[in-house]
């Protein structure tokens, strides 16, 4: 009687945005026994968002983390190392400097893969375990969130037929508008409208009735569920009304409670709220009420494709997936592909959405500068109608004529009052600074410009006080929401 | 401060990344406009124009910052940069004109750019950078300096001069750099992108 060999042992490591995670696994082509799986929080994506490049304290960590998988992967007798990198490393400015740094420190090859590649790999890891069943859905879709952007996959018949990456992730998400901790429920609100906005333009051709999610976050929350409401730990679906609580919790204690209470690394309790606005919008925009969480992705897919294609693994892959994309119906357009990013957004489309933000930005600070505690309120007013502003400047020629101009005026009335108060402030301040470092027979006339100018600022304030009180907050957020007309053509005009 | 020159032509329906490239080529021909008051430290009003393009520019690279290539974080580092330069001697030359208004500024032998500036020009000058009702505030007779005051302020009028002239040095020295490595054609070909 032959004895048969048992399936050989593999590892695979995806050096993601927020995450480098190691999987190893007795591998056959439909299926794997995974005797290791790891992952470490490094957040590259954070380093990038904040500068364009990974730094060096990042490439350090990514460098420490991938010479102890290798030593695991080496304890197991795993055999090749496979290791891919995706999109934090796909943005950075530096990736070829920091592949070299990972080959010359660790000798293992990094494959920097595309968008493409990465959600055929992601889709055929997260379905394997679905596919095994004896009914597997006819139509699934599987959206892969991870820290800097997210990929969504639709398939009939488990065939890909549509696919989009959109670079928004939780960690990006978290940076760009949940900075508190724990967030505020105004910074909940400018999140979830950014989400609604962009998400809407998304043109779906079909809406899949069951929905994979993957990633880190998605895992993390299923695991906060599990351990917050008493769950059985083999549940594997939220529902919407379980993000909900999700986001209660979140939005109730500090990262570092969430953290301690319910297992979690700091640096993803910090990012788990972006995490579930990001999958609830989703999930409202594909008209689910319940996921999948899929502990398996892009790892699982890699060692699949390497057992199925050997060498020609990612290869084979990434011309499958390109062929995707290039797929040619008679409309002219891959079936239901729309290459959707923030960059192709209509310009209309983002208008709307900016102005939206800008303008809610702006209105978080009245309540601070109308305290009069601290000199940064007024100076962080302005530098939000700055911004909005320069939206405006931007957007002009496609607004309403009309609303625009009644906006741009009370804007700048609104500028011109915190102008007057802030200049002052900023006199203030660095004659104070100065006082300390003229000779003391200079100081009577420093001091008596001082208390002019306090004098000054006090009046301004009043003024400001006054103006602000006055302002309608809720007109100008309903003209703003008017003033770039749906179908608008050019110059306010539809 | 004036409003910034509308752009025409950009299509609503086009991506937004295209439409931002052409509000930054704008923007950015604003910036340099005014780049032959640069060697003059005495263009006070030009320069401060020329801050507020280098404002606009910065605000046109943060409002879009999502749809233009990643490099573009380094524009945008020295668009901060060279704004806070010249908003630094801007600051003095508000506190230079208050000064002068406080010590009636034709008494003081401290002014090398008051050979620029008539009677007439002067006070247009200095009603450019200060409010008219800080102006009449600081002209009451009612709180007028006193001999000691004055004194002091003299003095701190000079080393607001001498601040000014470093503060104008820096922001010089960091424009010609930009020049020596064509800033102006390395940010274009960033928005070709």
């Amino acid at each position: 009687m032959q004895i048969q060999s048992p399936p050989p042992m593999r590892a695979a490591i995806d050096i993601g945005s927020n995450t480098i995670h190691l999987v190893v696994a007795r591998c056959t082509p439909h299926d794997l026994e995974i005797v290791e799986d790891q992952q470490e929080l490094v957040r590259i994506g954070e380093s990038v968002t904040a500068t364009g490049e990974i730094s060096q304290e990042k490439t350090k960590a990514a460098i420490a983390t991938l010479k102890r998988y290798k030593a695991l992967a080496s304890k197991h007798k795993a055999s090749p190392i496979l290791v891919v990198a995706t999109e934090a490393i796909r943005q950075a400015s530096n990736s070829a400097a920091f592949l070299e740094q990972v080959f010359s420190k660790t000798k293992l090859t990094v494959n920097l893969i595309s968008g493409t590649a990465e959600a055929a790999l992601t889709f055929f890891g997260s379905t394997y375990e679905v596919y095994k069943e004896p009914n597997p859905p006819a139509q699934i879709g599987v959206m892969d969130l991870g820290g800097g952007s997210m990929e969504l996959v639709t398939a009939k018949n488990m065939h890909i037929t549509w696919r989009t990456s959109l670079p928004v992730g939780s960690g990006w998400l978290h940076d760009r508008y949940l900075s508190s901790n724990p967030p505020t429920y105004d910074e909940v609100t400018v999140a979830e409208t950014f989400l609604q906005t962009y998400l809407r333009g998304l043109q779906l051709k079909h809406h899949p009735p069951v929905l994979i999610v993957t990633g880190g976050s998605a895992n993390s929350l299923l695991f906060l569920a599990r351990s917050a409401f008493n769950w059985d730990v083999n549940q594997t679906q939220l529902t919407q009304q379980d993000l909900m609580r999700c986001q209660g919790l979140l939005l109730s204690l500090p990262a570092e409670e969430i953290a301690q209470r319910f297992e979690q690394p700091l640096a993803r309790a910090r990012i788990l709220l972006a995490g579930a606005l990001i999958i609830q919008t989703m999930m409202t925009r594909l008209r689910i009420n319940e996921i999948h969480v899929s502990s398996h992705g892009i790892r699982e897919g890699v060692l699949l494709a390497y057992e199925r294609y050997r060498q020609r693994w990612l290869e084979i892959v990434s011309q499958s997936a390109e062929a995707l994309n290039h797929m040619q119906p008679s409309n002219g357009r891959s079936e239901g592909y729309i290459a959707y990013t923030p960059e192709g957004e209509p310009f209309a489309q983002s208008g709307r959405r900016l102005l939206q933000e800008r303008t809610q930005t702006m209105l978080e600070w009245p309540e601070e500068v109308l305290k009069h505690e601290d000199v940064e309120a007024v100076h962080k007013m302005r530098v939000a109608i700055r911004r909005l502003r320069a939206t405006l400047d931007a957007y002009q020629s496609i607004c309403d004529p009309k609303s625009f101009k009644k906006i741009y005026r009370q804007v700048t009335q609104i500028a011109d009052a915190l102008g007057a108060a802030r200049d002052t402030d900023v006199m203030l301040i660095n004659l104070h600074a100065q006082l300390e470092q003229v000779k003391s027979e200079d100081k009577a006339g420093v001091e008596w410009i001082i208390e002019r100018l306090q004098t000054f600022r006090e009046q301004k304030q009043l003024e400001l006080e006054s103006f602000l009180q006055d302002l309608d907050e809720d007109d100008l957020r309903k003209q703003v929401e008017l003033c770039i007309q749906e179908g608008v053509v050019s110059h306010g005009k539809s | 401060m004036a409003k910034a020159r509308p752009i025409t032509g950009l299509n609503p329906q086009d991506p937004t990344g295209k439409n931002a490239r052409v509000i930054a080529k704008v923007r950015l021909e604003d910036l340099y406009s005014w780049e032959s008051f640069v060697d003059n430290p005495y263009n006070i009003v030009e320069l401060h124009n020329m801050r507020i393009a280098a404002k606009r520019l910065r605000y046109t690279f943060e409002v879009f910052e999502d749809v233009l290539p990643v490099a573009s974080k380094a524009v945008l580092k020295e668009l901060v940069q060279l704004q806070e330069e010249l908003g630094d001697f801007h600051d003095s030359d508000v506190m230079i004109a208050l000064l002068r208004l406080c010590l009636g500024s034709h008494d003081t032998a401290t002014m090398p750019e008051a050979m620029h500036l008539n009677g007439n020009n002067q006070h247009a000058h200095v009603k450019s950078l200060v409010s008219a009702e800080l102006i009449d505030d600081l002209l009451d007779p009612t709180v007028a300096p006193s001999v000691e005051e004055r004194y002091g302020l003299e003095h701190f009028l000079q080393s607001q001069e001498q601040l000014r002239k470093k503060q104008y040095d820096a922001f010089r020295q960091h424009w010609f750099a930009l020049q020596a490595r064509d800033f102006k054609r390395q940010v274009l070909e960033l928005l070709e992108i």
